[in-house]
């Protein structure tokens, strides 16, 4: 178990050094524009020099990679090109709502998708089934954005049961709080539903058709107990390990859902990040949203292993 | 004397690819032809028809400055199915290109691509789309370079198993006995052979295509007004859902029934080329 | 003429009594017939063989006495489970037979057992599903019956998944489940196949105690003749779904009638060999 662990915490720290290396070249593969943006187009020659100088802009790229890498290891974010506020703590202060938001969309996700799915496969080939399956491929196939604008057309614009966006922390508020998320959870909750419903019940049809149900069922045991007890669990390890790359597109998909709702969390800091040309505050951002991802993979990695006892005492 | 014997066309089987298609189809077509069958230029200003609900002349209504919704959409496919096509392009060229490589040469070169692209896919899309966009700048063609760069690995991951299925057949041995060139081999031998899979995974990347590209424009970062994208239209129509809530419903609906038609399309031929489901 | 078929005598009915049973499968070419017309009886206390090459309808007639045809499978004629019917009533009055009158040891131990479970479990749950005990007691009698399976040290080896078992030992703990509550009738698939002769000769001699030590009658399938004549006392070989011929072991052995049997024992002499040593 340990072995496991730490090879995968190698290839965790690897993959974290390339893909921030990623990141920065793609934040720079335009050479000048942080300057050009931050100073407006008619900025003279000599005004664009004093910025990249001014910030170490002009000296060649390996060396301002190597320095942001060392100064974000020790937590120090840099300071925001526009208004010269540290970026460090202002993350620390969004990071929160994006968790919320994520977590919540994840939980709703996930409760749609598991009784759906297993309930699709246990009718498998039959008209619950089918049914099921064409709301897998009609959600699947909303933009997350869209289905957000109906939600507000609908609840806020029509029965006025909800507020249109903002953000109220749950300490100070919590039925506020609440208020506030439903939406945004909805909207990307319901969205990824769609893949999760596939590969529940993908997985469970695959689970309910194996020798070990048959023995379940030839010990006469119930339909409740073969599927709760002897099916669900052997058909997580397919689902959790595909629920995590769909938690890490809900992580990504954020920024577009926050940009609606007026959540400050990460994801509307990348965009601050963007339209500003802030390069600091976009690259810590995107960083952040990349370290989450790789991070809750990094742990189900460990988990999955945990699901399947073979993998347990292999590792033992 | 033709000895085939004719099967009755298996309806069943066909059933998504003949649905999805026609979809696909319908909107490939309205695309092409946006010019000729659009009603109105999707740029004339009506200040006199402005936010008017659908109606005889204006089958799905007019937009804030009295411009005709339905043109504006059909002009969106347009630009909607030419992002897509490319951005599939370059992620199956290149994508290709980097796994058959990597399954042909094995080793170092093997371990080194692939592991990049195992990083590469671990980034959520959207994120990685936006922050290229960044350095990019906005514009629809960088929305279409950012889009493909993120299908690479997809591609590369599926190349890169079929290639090495197709590297253990016989016929590939052989050419490399006979001392062909490792150039001839990729593009005569095994070139041919991984393609089918990698156009049904062309089809699923192009519906995603679409929704990253209006999920772009619809932050402001693809497609500039005043042309018309479903995304940026779908962003403007958000400031008038309350007046005018067509504005917001049409587009949205447009990016979703295209992303329905090729999502059927791919499940479709996925299922007809496996042999597994074909007894069924 | 009817052979002598001494578990009949004295029996008021057969504890199995299968007639004219069909399985049918719709497949896009047609109907695919895979158990056709199959008539057998189990008596109280009998060994019975069912015998015959690879998809010959061994296992699909096995699952229609259990009622665990695979999905789309459609079932025809009669069964009757110690002259109860067992086609035609209702899932919860089968499910309260299943396991507890009537058991099944399947072909695969490996992929019979639940991965995720430990084996112990596993094999106490005829007991969690048809009689009310604690689970200490249920416990102990599952120690019991892995004991009465040979499988040593059972008080930790209950802790272990199927994967820390031996092929022998799951096809053992697979056994064990199917005795647990001393059903009348004990149908095995195949439970020896691909293990050792050793280990194979030991569960043989288990099956066989246990038809003499609780009384059940034993359903046994196999495509392999030397444990046929070893264990059956009465044997059915099928072809193609159907029964070709049935009777006593020794005389099948001796004067078979059908064809089909006669060649299947000459594509495999060393029965003869085997059958003389013993006696
Ligand atoms: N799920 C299924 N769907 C369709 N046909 C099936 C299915 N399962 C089995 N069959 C068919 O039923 C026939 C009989 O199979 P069965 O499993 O009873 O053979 P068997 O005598 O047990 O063979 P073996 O000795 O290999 O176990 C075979 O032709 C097989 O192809
Ligand atoms: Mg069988």
């Amino acid at each position: 178990m340990r072995g496991l662990i730490l090879s995968r915490l190698a290839a965790f720290a690897l993959t974290l050094i390339v893909a921030s290396s990623i990141l920065f070249v793609a934040v720079n593969v335009v050479p000048g524009s942080a300057a050009r943006s931050a100073l407006g187009i008619d900025a003279t020659p000599q005004a664009l020099a004093r910025f990249e100088a001014q910030h170490g802009l002009d000296r060649p790229l390996v060396v301002q990679y190597a320095e942001w890498l060392g100064k974000t290891f020790t937590g120090d974010f840099g300071k925001s090109f526009q208004n010269g506020v540290d970026v460090g703590p202002e993350l620390l202060r969004r990071l929160p709502v994006t968790l919320e938001l994520a977590i919540f969309a994840f939980i709703i996700a996930n409760l749609i998708a598991l009784p759906l799915g297993a309930f699709a496969a246990m009718r498998h080939q039959r008209a619950a089934d089918k049914g099921i399956s064409l709301l897998a491929s009609l959600l699947g196939a909303v933009p997350n954005f869209w289905l957000a604008t109906l939600l507000v057309m609908v609840l806020t614009l029509h029965f006025r049961l909800l507020p249109p966006g903002g953000y109220t922390p749950f300490t100070v508020n919590p039925v506020m709080n609440l208020k506030q998320m439903i939406m945004p959870a909805l909207s990307l909750g319901i969205v990824s539903s769609a893949l999760l419903i596939r590969i529940m019940r993908t997985a469970m049809i695959e689970v309910l058709s194996s020798d070990y149900i048959r023995t379940a069922r030839a010990k006469g045991a119930k339909e409740g107990v073969v599927v709760m007890r002897h099916a669900i669990r052997n058909a997580m390890t397919p689902y959790v390990n595909v629920a995590a790359v769909e938690f890490g597109f809900l992580f990504g998909s954020v920024v577009v859902i926050e940009d609606i709702f007026l959540l400050p969390g990460i994801g509307s800091f990348v965009l601050v990040g963007i339209i500003n040309r802030d390069y600091p505050v976009l690259l810590a951002s995107a960083l952040t949203i990349t370290l989450v991802v790789l991070i809750i993979n990094l742990i189900v990695d460990i988990v999955v292993g945990r699901l399947d006892p073979r993998r347990v005492t292999r590792h033992q | 004397m033709s000895t085939a014997i004719r099967k009755p066309f298996n309806w069943r089987r066909w059933r998504l690819v003949v649905t999805g298609g026609a979809i696909v189809g319908t909107i490939l077509l309205l695309a092409i032809l946006a010019p000729w069958v659009a009603p109105y230029s999707p740029f004339d200003l009506n200040v006199a028809q402005m936010l008017k609900g659908p109606s005889a002349t204006h089958l799905l209504g007019t937009d804030e400055l009295g411009r005709d919704v339905l043109s504006r959409v059909i002009h969106a496919a347009r630009l909607s199915m030419m992002v897509a096509v490319l951005a599939s392009l370059v992620g199956l060229v290149f994508g290709t290109l980097i796994g058959t490589l990597a399954a042909y040469f094995g080793g170092i070169v093997d371990l080194i691509l692939m592991r990049l692209m195992e990083i590469l896919f671990s980034f959520p899309a959207i994120l990685l789309a936006i922050v290229l966009m960044a350095s990019l700048g906005t514009s629809i063609f960088n929305a279409m370079i950012a889009i493909g760069i993120i299908f690479i690995p997809g591609f590369a991951r599926l190349a890169r198993a079929t290639a090495e299925s197709v590297l253990r057949q016989q016929y590939v041995e052989q050419a490399r006995a006979i001392g062909m060139s490792h150039t001839r081999i990729l593009v005569r031998e095994i070139l041919p052979n991984i393609l089918a899979p990698l156009l049904v995974e062309a089809a699923v990347a192009f519906s995603y295509a679409v929704l990253l590209e209006s999920a772009l424009s619809f932050l402001g970062l693809g497609a500039q007004p005043p042309d018309p994208s479903w995304g940026n239209m779908l962003n403007t129509g958000r400031g008038f859902m309350g007046v005018a809530p067509w504005l917001s419903i049409v587009p949205g609906a447009a990016i979703f029934l295209t992303v329905f038609g090729f999502n059927m399309l791919g499940d479709g031929l996925r299922d007809a080329f496996d042999p597994q489901l074909r007894d069924e | 003429m009817r052979e002598y078929r001494p578990h009949a005598q004295g029996a008021a009915r057969p504890a199995l009594a299968i007639r004219e049973l069909t399985v049918d499968f719709q497949r896009r070419s047609g109907l695919l017939r895979t158990v056709d017309k199959v008539s057998l009886d189990v008596w109280p206390k009998e060994i019975v063989g069912v015998i015959g090459e690879s998809g010959s309808g061994k296992t699909m007639t096995a699952l229609s006495a259990m009622r665990l045809l695979p999905h789309g499978a459609k079932i025809g004629g009669a069964i009757a489970l110690g002259g109860r019917d067992l086609v035609n009533i209702g899932e919860s009055e089968m499910r309260a037979l299943r396991g507890d009158r009537i058991a099944l040891i399947p072909q695969d131990a490996m992929q019979s057992l639940n991965p995720t479970m430990r084996v112990g479990r596993q094999v106490g749950e005829p007991y969690e599903f048809h009689r009310k005990q604690s689970y200490g007691a249920i416990w102990s009698k599952v120690v019991e019956l892995l004991r009465a399976v040979k499988i040593a040290d059972p008080e930790t080896r209950v802790r272990d998944y199927p994967h820390q078992f031996s092929g022998g030992m799951q096809q053992r703990a697979m056994i064990a489940m199917g005795l647990a509550l001393d059903p009348e009738l004990i149908i095995a698939d195949e439970p020896t196949t691909a293990l050792d002769v050793t280990v194979q000769a030991r569960i043989l001699k288990l099956l066989r105690d246990i038809r003499d030590e609780r009384g059940s009658a034993i359903l046994f399938i196999t495509h392999e003749l030397g444990i046929v004549a070893e264990l059956c006392d009465w044997v059915y070989v099928m072809k193609d779904g159907k029964v070709v011929e049935d009777g006593p072991v020794k005389r099948i052995f001796e004067a078979p009638k059908a064809d089909y049997t006669r060649m299947l024992l000459e594509a495999t002499p060393s029965i003869h060999r085997r059958k003389g040593a013993k006696r």
